[in-house]
């Protein structure tokens, strides 16, 4: 009797650390596509191939140099390089048509997709954590995988510094200003072209980073994972309110959590919950749970 | 007095309409300037094309001797034109102080001087300092808006109807403060509130159809009722 | 001057019955069985994307999730002859449940999303598509799983050159009907959403009920499309759910030319006709098994500098050379 209790306990901790880590990753996807679209009106969706891109090059270089830190920096790099190239080539020259730039950041998604088999070749790649991440280990009964408890924390730290950032400093506060009204932030005489290009970038970097750290988590990566994560990221922006940045750390532990305790319940709706979620917020408050623009 | 702004048959669209259609004015160096005229007659869209939110057309506009009409509204703010809209453009989940901070371009002492200065003008900003923007009362929103355009060191202010929808008591602070910073800046204001714009201001200009019609000094409108009559609908 | 233009719809009209003549001819010519096979192919993906440029190019409506349509009918199908009999009746059974569901929730995701921003709605339709995937992975008593399965046919569409005259016509009437639709009032109304919603707002319209038309309307004749294109592979597996489908629709009409219909067909010709060629020459550099790259970029390119497309561009250019004809023939008219 006893034992089986032990043993639920230890099935509710995975789950909700699972859940976390999970909800985690999304978040860094689910970041940047908040503030940029925050700021811009720009919703990115090629945002999921900057993901993928930064799990291919991550793990491709952690694979060569055998430096998984090299490779998670190599991946934020690539993030920020692409990010760059994104907004002044195909972002830029479509401001202000929505319609436009919805159907150009698709079209870049399939490019970007297609691009990383021709560089790596169709097949899925596998990923393995490196040693000092391996295994587990115990506390108070529970065992703890150690990888899922590094993606919490650089999650977790992520958005702290970014939070930080946005509260104490003079780029962020010129960032939350352009989210509520960018018209006064111009007449203020601030460039916001410029600054949104630096969202843009640091948010592309976030993806890619919440890519080369999905790797060794699920062991292999595809090309196909960039979309995956990119749904769940949208359904998390929807939920936490677009331009909220505290919006979407929430709603993503929401999503993460919800995802990973269905998956072990009701497997069969995982998803569905979560488009429940989205469809019933959309319906009462499409400004998201914790965002106020509409 | 040099004159500091000028417009030359200036014309903007937006959209498809036709909204200015020849607008020319010239703002003199420490003087208050109105425009004046009905609802819809382009005073509004007169500031905005000076700032750059509405790019004119055709015309030209000069500041300070130099051409602004074709820069991007934040260069057109950085050449010293502060712009307080008529909904305010309170950042309304940042604080007071935070609302200030992001118009400050920089920290040094002249800045804090301007800043001390119009804290001791609206003494209501210093006491709501962490408060969010969006729950101050409508003539704390307009001295916040006023504070923001003023700290960033700017020779002249572009002023939309700071009255609009303001207690009489509050109007008389709002405008009180305005006369105080005549001697600091130079101030274009669009007012329907006649008898602010004719306290405060020493020129004026009559808009009509997106045309300037009339102007001269502002003692001149208040003698002549048939002028305000004919444009502005009030004897 | 009326009567110039009229002379340019009736050479239209004469070249597009042309073009079809030659197309119900062309098997009876031509006994290549994969030429026939591809261009019935071209039919079915030109009616899919007919569909989907009444959304986008007609209403300005971004759907990411047109991919779910086309599934809901290519499985009905599908399930419907293999559970069933394959026979006439099951198959028009099929189709009327394809309406419907396809008409629910392409209505349902409209409701929910047509109020708000458009982003919503691209948004909403991508996650939708998805959970359809899932749908179908998941189901596997029904659907098989990912592998799918296959299952026989109606009499009637066993042979191949009925079946390519069956997806011709219905492609001709599509476009016929679709023409007449956006040239009506109704259709008038969605053209003035796409061009400014807050006016056709203004003006008394339910801006949001001609929006959940177009997209119901376009569910339904997407569903249809599923339908011909799992009859004609007699096979049904969860690619036809899969984000690949909306793309397709998506290349199709930007590059062939959106709100113009017969950019859509043009569009189908062109993707499908280079898919086949393509995947060929992928024997020859492995580069060409990527082939949907070139289209990606092509379609970024178009989305740019061409927002209108093949059939839009060339229609700008002709446009410019007929009022240079039409204004000869007035200063002729004035000179004599």
């Amino acid at each position: 009797m006893r034992k089986g209790g032990e043993e639920e306990l230890d099935v509710f901790f995975n789950l909700t650390l699972n859940g976390l880590a999970t909800g985690m990753l999304i978040f860094l996807l689910a970041a940047g596509l908040t503030l940029i679209f925050g700021l811009m009106d720009v919703l990115n969706f090629a945002h999921g191939g900057l993901f993928a891109w930064g799990a291919y090059s991550g793990t491709w270089l952690y694979a060569t140099t055998g430096s998984f830190i090299i490779g998670i920096l190599g991946a934020v790099v690539t993030g920020l390089i692409l990010g760059l190239i994104t907004e002044r080539v195909i972002i830029k020259p479509v401001y202000g048509n929505h319609v436009q730039q919805i159907l150009i950041t698709l079209g870049l998604m399939l490019v970007l997709s297609e691009l990383l088999k021709v560089v790596w070749g169709p097949n899925q790649l596998s990923a393995t954590a490196p040693d000092f991440l391996k295994g587990s280990f115990e506390l108070g009964g529970i065992i703890i995988i150690k990888y899922r408890l590094f993606i919490i924390a650089v999650g977790f730290l992520v958005f702290v510094t970014v939070q930080y950032v946005l509260k104490n400093t003079k780029i962020g506060l010129v960032v939350r200003a352009g989210v509520m009204n960018k018209e006064m932030v111009q007449a203020l005489g601030i460039n916001i072209k410029k600054v949104f290009m630096l969202v843009f970038m640091v948010g592309s970097g976030m993806a890619a980073l919440g890519g080369v750290l999905l790797g060794p988590y699920s062991g292999v990566i595809h090309a196909e994972m960039g979309m995956e994560f990119a749904i769940l990221a949208f359904i998390v922006v929807v939920i936490g309110g677009m331009g909220s940045f505290p919006g979407s750390i929430l709603a993503a532990i929401l999503v993460g959590l919800s995802g990973s305790f269905m998956a072990y319940y009701v497997p069969d709706l995982a998803l569905a919950a979560n488009m429940l979620l989205m469809a019933v917020v959309l319906i009462f408050r499409p400004q998201g749970l914790f965002g106020w623009k509409g | 007095m040099s004159i500091q702004l000028k417009l030359e048959d200036v014309e903007t669209y937006i959209g498809q309409f036709h909204i200015l259609q020849g607008i020319s004015l010239e703002v003199r160096k420490g003087e208050v300037t109105v425009l004046l005229g009905r609802n819809g007659a382009g005073k509004t869209t007169t500031l905005r094309t000076i700032m750059g939110l509405n790019p004119s057309t055709k015309g030209t506009i000069t500041f300070n001797n130099e051409e602004i009409q074709s820069l991007p509204t934040y260069s057109v703010a950085q050449k010293g034109i502060g712009y307080v809209p008529e909904d305010q453009g309170i950042f309304s989940e940042l604080t007071v102080e935070e609302n200030l901070k992001v118009a400050m371009k920089n920290e040094s002492d002249r800045t804090k001087e301007r800043l001390d200065y119009i804290l001791n003008l609206f003494p209501d900003l210093k006491k709501f300092w962490k408060k969010p923007g969006g729950l101050l009362s409508g003539g704390q929103k307009q001295m916040l808006s006023i504070a923001r355009a003023y700290v960033n060191d700017n020779e002249l202010l572009l002023i939309d109807e700071p009255s609009k929808g303001l207690a009489p008591i509050v109007v008389e602070k709002v405008m009180e403060s305005i006369i105080e910073m005549k001697d600091k800046t130079t101030i274009v204001l669009v007012e329907q509130n006649f008898m602010m714009a004719s306290t405060i201001g020493d020129q004026f200009y009559i808009i009509d159809d997106g045309q300037t019609v009339q102007n001269g000094a502002m003692e001149v409108l208040k003698e002549d009722d048939e002028m305000r009559r004919k444009y502005l609908g009030i004897a | 001057m009326r009567k110039v233009k009229s002379i340019f719809v009736q050479r239209k009209n004469i070249v597009y019955t042309f073009i079809a003549i030659l197309l119900i001819l062309f098997p009876f010519m031509n006994d290549s069985r994969s030429m026939m096979i591809l261009f019935t192919q071209v039919f079915i993906f030109a009616i899919f994307a007919m569909s989907y440029d009444l959304l986008l190019g007609f209403t300005g409506i971004v759907s990411f999730g047109h991919a779910m349509f086309f599934g809901i009918g290519a499985y009905a199908v599908g399930i419907f002859m293999k559970q069933f009999e394959p026979t006439l009746p099951y198959f028009l059974l099929a189709v009327v449940i394809t309406i419907l569901i396809t008409a629910i929730v392409s209505y349902v995701v409209g409701l929910l999303t047509l109020r708000l921003k458009s982003h919503f709605y691209a948004m909403l339709t991508l996650a939708f598509a998805s959970l359809f995937l899932v749908l179908a992975e998941k189901w596997r008593t029904l659907t098989h799983g990912n592998d799918g399965f296959t299952f026989r046919t109606p009499e009637l569409f066993r042979d191949r050159l009925d079946f390519y005259l069956i997806c011709l016509v219905s492609m001709i009437v599509v476009f016929l009907l679709l023409n007449r639709f956006t040239n009506s009032p109704l259709g008038k109304v969605l053209q003035a959403i796409r061009e400014n919603e807050q006016r056709t707002e203004s003006l008394g319209y339910s801006v949001i009920q001609y929006k959940i038309i177009a997209s119901v309307v376009s569910g339904v004749l997407a569903g249809f499309a599923g339908i011909l294109y799992s009859v004609s592979l007699r096979f049904v597996n969860t690619s036809v759910f899969t984000m690949d489908i909306t793309l397709d629709a998506l290349l199709m009409t930007i590059i062939g030319g959106v709100g113009t219909l017969i950019g859509a067909i043009i569009g189908a010709g062109l993707i499908e006709f280079a898919h086949h060629w393509l995947t060929e020459l992928a024997k020859v550099h492995w580069i060409f098994e990527r082939w949907i790259i070139f289209f990606g970029i092509i379609y970024i390119l178009v989305v740019m500098f061409f927002p209108r497309g093949i059939v839009g561009t060339v229609r700008n250019i002709k446009m410019k050379s007929k009022k240079r004809v039409i204004e000869k023939s007035e200063q002729q008219k004035a000179a004599g």
